[in-house]
C-alpha cells in the first residue's frame, strides 16, 4: 500500500480543535467493539456524541419499511388514517381525507389487505458463508464484528421497492456473511488489507437509503461477504472557519451533521430528502443532491478533499484546494463510484454560516406548463431561492389531503392566505393549477429583495403567491411519502419514486409523455386500477432541471406486481432517455438501471469505467455488481 | 311447451334476409338521412370527443403560434443570411405561406357544407357503407392520442366522403392535407378551407422556409392534438384505381413529432374507400391516354350536375386497425439519437426515415386489403380477358369462378347472399350503362367513349386523335380500372404463375422461381406497391397459399409445371399480360432507338419516350399486331421507364435542370429478352418516330 497515516493536518489558529475521549459504544450481543484500533494521538476530534442510528439499527428503525419504528401511517379506531410518533409536524394528527383519496385515486379498498410477514425466522436466513482464516485476522483487530442473522439481513438491501417488497413477502437470496463497523479510517484500511489478503468481498453500507439495489448481494457470489458499516465513523474531525471547511468521517449521517454543525453556526447546506439516515459516504459515492443545491451545491460542488481506501491504497489529492488543474480530477472517479471501487473514509466539504433568516413560500401557477417557463426564467435570471419545486396538479391535491381538516382542496389551500389573492386563486381551475414551492435563506433583506423578484418574474406567467404555509407543508409531503408507501404496501399498492434531468426545452414533453407512456402500460398490461402517477420538478439550472416522478398501482390481480412494476418503470426509464432525459439525475445507477448506462455514456465511456476499476481492484473486491460492473464478472 | 318452437325468437323466418342497412360489419349512414330531417340534422348539437391533453386554440391562434415557433424563426434567420433580405420581409412571406396554407374550420361552414353534401351523396349513391365498429375506434383513439387518418384516394369523393362520416359520427371533422389546385376554385376553395382544407404546394423541394412553415402547421396540429389529420399517403388520386407507390414526405412531417419526443405515440388509421363506380372514371381514361384533364374549376363542378342524374351505387368504407407508431417502431429505431441538438434543426435518422418507409408501404398494403370488391371488379377482369364479347350466361359462369379464386386469395367480396350470382351480376352490368351494354342476344359488349369536351386543340390531342384507336382504348381503359380494384388480390399469385407458364422444363426448382418472382417484383414495383425487403416473405407467403388451394403443385422442392398450368394459373397470366407487353414494347422501343447516335444512345426526356411510345404502341395496335389498349396508357409507360431505372436498364442524367434518359443497352437488352419469356411477344419490326412529322417509320429490315 501506498501510504497508510495521512491524516492529520498542522492545526491553525482558526481550526477549532476539541481532543476528547471516545466513548466506548455499547457491547450489545454478539456486537463486539473496540475503540479505534490506532492510537488518536494526533488526530482532532471535535465531538463526542454517539451516531443516531445504533449498531443494531432494527431496534430503532423498521426492519421492513422506511423509518423509525414509531412513526407511520396506520388506521385508527374512527377509520381514519393517522400518523403515529412525536417526531413530525405530522405526528399525532389525523388525516381525514387521505382514506378517501386513496380510495378514489388507486382504487384502495379497505377489505383488501396485504399486510407484511411478521417477521423473517432465522431458520429462513441464508447460512453465512464463512472464511475462517478471515475472521481471525480480522478480530485480531478489534474491529466491531456481528453475525447475527438479524444483522446480515439490516444490511442486505436499500429501499428500492423489490428489496423492501421482498422483506414484507420472501427472502433474499444472498446477505452479508458478517457485518463489521470500523470506527476510523485506519479500520477501514485494515479490513480491506484482509479482503485482498484473503478474496473477501466488501459492500460498503453507509445509510441504507439507497434506492438502486446498490446494496444488494450478487446471488452468485461465492466468496465471504463482509457489509462495512461506516455508521460508526461519524465524527466530525476538525472546522476551519478561515477556509470555511469541515473534515468528517464518511459515516456520518445527515442530521447529525447538520446538527452539529448548526451548533457552532455553521451548515453544509446539503439536504437530500433522505438526510435523516443517509450518510455523507453514501452521497459521494452516489453523487447526491440536496435540495437547497441553489445555494450551496450539490455534492460534486461541496466536496474539497476525500480520502478513499481502494484494494490498492489510499486514493487522495495532496492538497486541499479550491480548484486545480491536475488532468482529470480524480474525485470524480470517487464520486458516483457507488462502492465498486472503495470506501469513502473521511470527506472535507465546505461549510456556510448559518442564514440569519430562512422563509418558505409558495406560488400558484394555472397550469404546470406556466410553472414551468417560470421555473426556466428564473433559473435563467439567476436568482432561484435555495429551493424551487413545482408540484403538478396531482400532487397539489396530495397535498391537501395530508391536511388534519375535512375542507375541499381550494379552500384548504386559500387558509390564511390575503384575501386579494383568495379571489384571484378563485379564478384558477382546481383540477389544472399547479404549485411551486420555495424556501429562501441569506439575510433577512436578502431574502426580502430575492422574494420580491421572484414573485414579479412569476406574475408574468400567472402565477400567485400562496403563502408560507402551503410552501412548507410541500417539503414536509417529500419527507413523509417514504413512510405512506409502506402504509400503500398493506393494501395492494406498489409504488416508488424515480427521478431524471432534461434540458429546459424537452421538460414539458418529458413529464408529459413519462405519465402517458406510464398509463399506456399499465393498460397495455391489464392493470384494473387507475395507477397513481405524478411528478415535480425538484431543482433547476441555467441549463435544464431534474423531473422526479411517484408512479404506484393497485395489484389486486396481478400475479407479480414487481415484475410488472419494474417492466413499466423501465419504459418510463425508455421514454425519459428518448425525450432526452438522463438516466438518473442523483440517485445513481446502481443495479436497477445498469441497463441504460451504456447508451449513456457509450461503449468507451464503460470500457474506460471498466478499466479504472480494473485497475483499482482488480481482484474484485467490492464486488457489489453496479454500475459499470459486468454481471457474473470474474474475479 | 309445444308452442314454444325452436324459432319461437326469431320474426322473420328467412335466412336469405338481409338488412339493407346492416350488412356484415357495415352499416348503411344515408338510411336515417332518408327518413328524417337533415336541416334538424344539420343543426343538431354534436358531442364530439377531443384529445384529452389538447389545449384549445382557433385556426388563427395556430397560424400564431406557427410564425413563432422555434422552427420557423431559424429558418427565417437562415433565410435572411441567405438572401440578404431584411428580417421583416422575410417574416411577411412567412406570414403569407402560413396564409395560403392554413385551414379555418368552423362548425357554421361545416354544418352548412354538410347539408348541401347530404342533398348530393342521396342523389349519387344508393348507400355508403361503414364499418361501425372500426368508427368507434377512432373515437376512443381520438381521446387518448394525436391521430392521423390515412384514406385511399381514389376520387375528389374522398375527402368530402371522409368529413361527412366524421360529421355523421360525431366526430371531431379532420383538418385536410389538399393539393393546391382546388385552392384556385374561388367559392369552393374557400368553402373548403372553411371546413378543414389546408393547402400544400406540390413540390417545395428547396424552400427552407416554406418547409419549415409546412414542417410546423402539421406537427403543432399533432402535438396539441387540435383535430384529426387527414392526408393521402399515395400523395394524390390514383388514376388507375390501383394503390400508388407510398410517399412519405407528409408522413415524415407527421411522425416526426414521435420520434423528437414532442408526443408519447400518433395514431395511424387507414381508410379503405371502395366505389362501386368512381365518380372520375372518364376522365381519368382520358388522362391516362394524355388528353390533358379540365383545370379544376367551380364553373366546371357545376357543369357536372348533370353526372348528379346518375346511379354510382355503394361505396364502402372501411376504417382499418389503428397503427401505433410507437409499437410499430419498438426496438427498430433510438429517438434519443435526437438529444444532442434542438429538435427544430435535427433531422430524422437513416432508421426512422426507413421505418416511416416501411410504414408507408405497409399503410398501402392494409388499405388494399380492407378494399371491398365489387363483383363489377371481376365482371371487369373477365370481360378484359374476353374482348370478342361474351353471353351474360358464361359472364355469370366465369366470374363466380373468379370470385371463388379471389376469397381464397383472401379479398373481401361485396356478395349479397340473398341473391343469385346472375342477378348480381345483370346489376353490375346496369350500373355501368356507360361502358358496357347487354344487347338482345345477352351478349356483353363495350360501348364507345366520346372524349370529353377539349379546350383548344393541341398538337397533342389531334396527334392522338389521328389514331381512331384510341377513340376505342378510353373504355378498355376504363373497363381496366374497375380489373385494376381488385388486381392487387391477384398480383402475387399471378406472379407466381407467369413464373410458371414461362418454364419450358418439366420441372422448376423453387430457386429458379424465386428468381423468376424477385425479376418480376423489380419489372413491376412502380405499376404495383411490393413492402422493400418482403420478397422472400411475399413469395413464400404466395407460394404456400397456391399450393393450398390446389393451383400449384410441389414435389421434392419443385414445382411439377405440368399440374401446375391450369385455368387459374392462365387467367392470373393473362390479366397481367397487358403490363408485361406494354414494358416489352417499351424496351424495344428504346432499344431500336439506339443507332441514332453513334457513340451514345440519344437521351430524351421522359416525356418524348412516353409519348412516342404510345405512338408506337397505338400503330401496333391498329395494326392488330397487339391487342391491349392498356398498352397506350402513359402511366404505364412512366411506371416501367421508372422500374426500368430501377434495374438499371436506363441511366438519367441532367441537362439544364431536365431530366434526360437513354438506354444502358447490354442491360436493358436482357431485360428485354427476359420480359419476352414470360408473355407471347409478336414479332416487331424495328421502327423509327418522329413526333414532329407524327410519323412512325417501321424499317422491317432491321
Ligand atoms: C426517501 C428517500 C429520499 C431520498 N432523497 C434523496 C435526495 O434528495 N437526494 C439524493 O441525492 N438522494 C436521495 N435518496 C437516495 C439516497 O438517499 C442517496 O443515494 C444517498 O446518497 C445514499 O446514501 P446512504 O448513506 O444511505 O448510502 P447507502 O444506501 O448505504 O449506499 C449507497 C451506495 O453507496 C455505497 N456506499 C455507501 N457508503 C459508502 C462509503 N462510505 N464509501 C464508499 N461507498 C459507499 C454503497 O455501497 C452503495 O453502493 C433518497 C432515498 C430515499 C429512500
Amino acid at each position: 500500500m501506498a501510504e497508510k497515516e495521512n491524516m492529520s493536518k498542522g492545526s491553525d489558529a482558526s481550526t477549532t480543535m476539541f481532543c476528547t475521549s471516545r466513548g466506548a459504544a455499547s457491547a450489545n450481543g454478539s456486537v463486539e467493539t473496540k475503540q479505534c484500533a490506532e492510537s488518536n494521538g494526533n488526530k482532532v476530534i471535535l465531538d463526542t456524541e454517539p451516531p443516531t442510528i445504533p449498531k443494531r439499527r432494527q431496534e430503532l428503525l423498521k426492519w421492513n419499511g422506511w423509518g423509525y419504528k414509531d412513526s407511520k401511517f396506520s388506521l385508527n379506531k374512527d377509520g381514519n388514517v393517522e400518523f403515529t410518533g412525536e417526531r413530525y409536524r405530522l405526528s399525532g394528527s389525523v388525516m381525514p381525507l387521505l382514506k378517501d383519496w386513496m380510495k378514489s385515486t388507486v382504487g384502495i379498498s379497505l377489505d383488501h389487505k396485504t399486510p407484511s410477514q411478521p417477521e423473517i425466522p432465522a431458520a429462513n436466513i441464508p447460512l453465512p458463508v464463512k472464511n475462517d482464516e478471515f475472521v481471525a485476522e480480522l478480530r485480531k483487530t478489534g474491529i466491531a464484528l456481528s453475525d447475527d442473522c438479524q444483522d446480515r439481513l439490516f444490511r442486505s438491501h436499500g429501499h428500492t421497492l423489490h428489496e423492501i417488497f421482498t422483506l414484507r413477502e420472501g427472502m433474499f437470496e444472498r446477505i452479508p456473511d458478517l457485518a463489521a463497523w470500523p470506527s476510523c479510517h485506519n479500520d477501514v484500511v485494515k479490513i480491506v488489507e484482509l479482503a485482498v489478503k484473503h478474496n473477501v468481498v466488501i459492500i460498503p453500507f453507509g445509510g441504507g437509503t439507497s434506492v438502486t439495489s446498490s446494496l444488494e448481494c450478487p446471488a452468485w457470489e461465492k466468496r465471504m461477504i463482509l457489509s462495512m458499516d461506516t455508521s460508526q465513523m461519524n465524527h466530525i474531525l476538525w472546522l476551519d472557519e478561515k477556509n470555511l471547511t469541515v473534515h468528517v468521517e464518511g459515516g456520518i449521517i445527515g442530521q447529525d451533521l447538520e446538527r452539529r454543525l448548526a451548533e457552532r453556526g455553521f451548515c453544509t447546506g446539503h439536504e437530500p430528502d433522505s438526510m435523516e439516515f443517509s450518510s455523507l459516504g453514501g452521497w459521494v459515492a452516489t453523487r447526491a443532491s440536496g435540495m437547497k443545491k441553489n445555494i450551496y451545491g450539490n455534492i460534486e460542488d461541496l466536496l474539497v478533499h476525500v480520502k478513499f481506501v481502494t484494494p490498492r491504497g489510499v486514493m487522495e489529492k495532496s492538497c486541499q484546494v479550491p480548484r486545480m488543474s491536475a488532468g482529470p480530477d480524480i474525485h470524480h472517479v470517487i464520486m458516483g463510484s457507488e462502492g465498486t471501487m472503495g470506501v469513502v473514509t473521511e470527506v472535507t466539504l465546505k461549510i456556510r454560516p448559518l442564514p440569519p433568516c430562512k422563509k418558505y413560500g409558495s406560488i400558484v401557477f394555472p397550469s404546470f406548463e406556466n410553472g414551468v417557463n417560470c421555473l426556466r426564467d428564473i433559473a435563467g435570471q439567476r436568482c432561484a431561492p435555495a429551493s424551487i419545486r413545482l408540484m403538478d396538479n396531482e400532487q397539489f391535491q396530495f397535498g391537501s389531503v395530508l391536511k388534519p381538516e375535512t375542507k375541499s382542496l381550494i379552500t384548504s389551500f386559500l387558509d390564511g392566505l390575503k384575501k386579494f389573492y383568495v379571489t384571484k386563486l378563485k379564478g384558477f381551475d382546481p383540477l389544472k393549477l399547479a404549485v411551486a414551492t420555495l424556501l429562501f435563506e441569506g439575510t433577512k433583506e436578502e431574502v426580502a429583495a430575492l422574494e420580491k423578484r421572484v414573485y414579479e418574474i412569476a406574475a408574468q406567467y400567472g402565477g400567485i403567491p400562496g403563502g408560507a404555509d402551503n410552501g412548507e407543508r410541500g417539503y414536509m409531503l417529500t419527507f413523509v411519502i417514504a413512510y405512506l408507501r409502506d402504509l400503500a404496501f398493506d393494501y395492494y399498492v406498489v409504488a416508488e419514486s424515480f427521478e431524471t434531468s432534461v434540458p429546459w426545452d424537452r421538460c414539458l414533453d418529458l413529464c408529459q409523455n413519462v405519465k402517458e407512456r406510464l398509463h399506456g402500460e399499465c393498460k397495455d398490461r391489464g392493470i384494473q386500477f387507475p395507477p397513481y402517477i405524478t411528478c415535480r420538478v425538484t431543482q433547476t439550472y441555467d441549463t435544464g432541471a431534474c423531473v422526479y416522478f411517484y408512479f404506484g398501482f393497485n395489484y389486486r390481480g396481478i400475479p407479480n406486481p414487481v415484475q410488472v412494476y419494474e417492466d413499466i418503470e423501465g419504459c418510463a426509464r425508455d421514454e425519459m432517455l428518448a425525450n432526452g432525459g438522463s438516466i438518473s439525475h442523483h440517485h445513481g445507477v446502481g443495479k436497477i438501471r445498469k441497463q441504460w448506462l451504456k447508451k449513456t455514456v457509450g461503449d468507451i465511456g464503460v470500457g474506460t469505467m471498466k478499466a479504472m476499476k480494473a485497475y483499482i481492484d482488480p481482484q474484485n473486491i467490492f464486488a457489489n455488481n453496479n454500475l459499470m460492473m459486468g454481471d457474473h464478472s470474474k474475479l | 311447451m309445444s308452442e314454444q318452437s325452436r324459432n319461437a325468437w326469431i320474426t322473420k323466418d328467412d335466412p336469405k334476409l338481409v338488412s339493407s342497412k346492416h350488412k356484415d360489419n357495415f352499416e348503411d349512414i344515408l338510411e336515417d338521412r332518408r327518413h328524417n330531417s337533415d336541416l334538424r340534422y344539420c343543426s343538431r348539437t354534436r358531442d364530439v370527443p377531443s384529445f384529452r391533453l389538447n389545449k384549445k386554440r382557433t385556426p388563427q391562434q395556430v397560424k400564431e403560434h406557427v410564425l413563432k415557433s422555434d422552427r420557423v424563426q431559424y429558418a427565417v434567420e437562415q433565410v435572411c443570411v441567405e438572401t440578404q433580405l431584411p428580417r421583416t420581409e422575410v417574416l411577411t412571406q412567412a406570414a403569407s405561406i402560413v396564409d395560403e396554407m392554413a385551414h379555418n374550420l368552423r362548425l357554421g361552414a361545416v354544418r352548412g357544407f354538410a347539408y348541401f353534401l347530404m342533398k348530393v351523396l342521396k342523389q349519387l349513391y344508393q348507400r355508403i357503407y361503414v364499418n361501425e365498429e372500426g368508427v368507434e375506434k377512432v373515437r376512443s383513439l381520438i381521446q387518448d392520442y394525436p391521430v392521423l387518418i390515412m384514406p385511399t384516394h381514389r376520387s375528389y369523393m374522398d375527402f368530402l366522403l371522409m368529413s361527412y362520416v366524421f360529421y355523421h359520427y360525431d366526430l371531431p371533422l379532420p383538418v385536410i392535407a389538399a393539393a393546391m389546385d382546388f385552392m384556385g376554385m374561388k367559392f369552393f376553395g374557400w368553402l373548403l378551407r372553411n371546413c378543414g382544407a389546408f393547402y400544400i404546394r406540390r413540390s417545395f423541394g428547396e424552400d427552407s422556409l416554406y418547409w419549415a412553415v409546412f414542417t410546423e402547421y402539421v406537427q403543432t396540429q399533432i402535438c396539441n392534438g387540435d383535430t384529426p389529420i387527414e392526408f393521402y399517403v399515395e400523395g394524390t388520386r390514383s388514376r388507375t384505381s390501383k394503390s400508388y407507390t407510398p410517399k412519405f414526405g407528409m408522413l415524415s412531417a407527421a411522425l416526426e413529432p414521435y420520434f423528437k419526443s414532442q408526443v408519447s405515440d400518433i395514431m395511424v388509421i387507414p381508410v379503405s374507400i371502395s366505389y362501386d363506380r368512381v365518380l372520375e372514371e372518364s376522365l381519368y381514361a382520358y388522362e391516362l391516354l394524355g388528353v390533358p384533364k379540365p383545370k379544376e374549376s367551380t364553373s366546371g363542378l357545376l357543369k357536372a350536375r348533370k353526372i348528379l342524374e346518375e346511379d354510382f351505387g355503394n361505396i364502402h368504407i372501411t376504417f382499418g386497425e389503428p397503427v401505433s407508431i410507437r409499437k410499430f417502431s419498438d426496438g427498430k429505431v433510438d429517438r434519443s439519437m435526437h438529444s444532442l441538438a434542438p429538435r427544430y434543426i435535427v433531422s430524422l435518422t437513416q432508421e426512422e426515415q426507413s421505418l416511416i418507409r416501411t410504414l408507408g408501404y405497409h399503410m398501402v398494403l392494409v388499405h388494399q386489403h380492407n378494399m371491398v370488391i365489387s363483383p363489377w371488379s371481376m365482371v371487369a377482369a373477365v370481360l378484359m380477358q374476353s374482348q370478342q364479347g361474351v353471353t351474360v350466361r358464361s359472364l355469370v359462369h366465369e366470374v363466380d369462378w373468379v370470385k371463388r379464386l379471389a376469397s381464397n386469395l383472401g379479398a373481401y367480396i361485396d356478395w349479397p347472399v340473398n341473391e343469385s350470382a346472375e342477378a348480381i351480376i345483370r346489376h353490375s352490368l346496369a350500373l355501368h350503362p356507360n361502358i358496357v351494354s347487354v344487347g338482345s342476344d345477352d351478349v356483353v359488349t363495350l360501348l364507345q367513349v366520346s372524349p370529353p369536351v377539349a379546350h383548344g386543340r393541341s398538337a397533342q390531342q389531334q396527334q392522338i386523335q389521328q389514331f381512331a384507336v384510341m377513340q376505342n382504348a378510353a373504355q378498355h381503359i376504363m373497363l381496366s380500372l374497375y380489373r385494376n380494384q381488385a388486381i392487387h388480390v391477384f398480383l402475387r399469385p399471378a406472379m407466381v404463375s407467369l413464373a410458371i407458364n414461362s418454364c419450358k422444363e418439366e420441372e422448376l426448382s423453387l430457386d429458379l422461381l424465386y428468381q423468376k418472382y424477385v425479376f418480376l417484383e423489380n419489372v413491376l414495383c412502380r405499376d404495383f406497391v411490393f413492402i422493400p425487403g418482403n420478397t422472400r416473405k411475399d413469395f413464400e407467403h404466395t407460394l404456400a397459399t397456391l399450393a393450398h388451394i390446389g393451383v400449384v403443385v410441389v414435389e421434392a422442392g419443385a414445382v411439377v409445371v405440368k399440374k401446375s398450368t391450369n385455368k387459374t394459373t392462365a387467367f392470373l397470366s393473362h390479366m397481367f399480360e397487358p403490363f408485361l407487353l406494354g414494358y416489352w414494347l417499351m424496351c424495344q422501343f428504346l432499344l431500336s432507338s439506339r443507332m441514332q447516335v453513334a457513340a451514345k444512345p440519344l437521351a430524351r426526356t421522359q416525356k418524348t419516350l412516353t409519348r412516342e411510345m404510345q405512338v408506337l404502341a397505338a400503330r401496333l395496335i391498329q395494326e392488330e399486331t397487339i391487342r391491349h389498349f392498356e398498352i397506350l396508357s402513359l402511366d404505364m409507360a412512366n411506371n416501367c421507364l421508372h422500374a426500368l431505372f430501377h434495374m438499371g436498364g436506363i441511366s438519367k442524367e441532367k441537362r439544364d435542370g431536365v431530366t434526360y434518359m437513354y438506354p444502358n443497352v447490354a442491360k436493358l437488352s436482357t431485360i428485354t429478352e427476359q420480359l419476352g419469356t414470360y408473355t407471347a411477344v409478336p414479332p416487331l419490326p424495328a421502327v423509327s418516330i418522329n413526333l414532329n412529322t407524327k410519323t412512325v417509320t417501321v424499317n422491317a429490315k432491321l
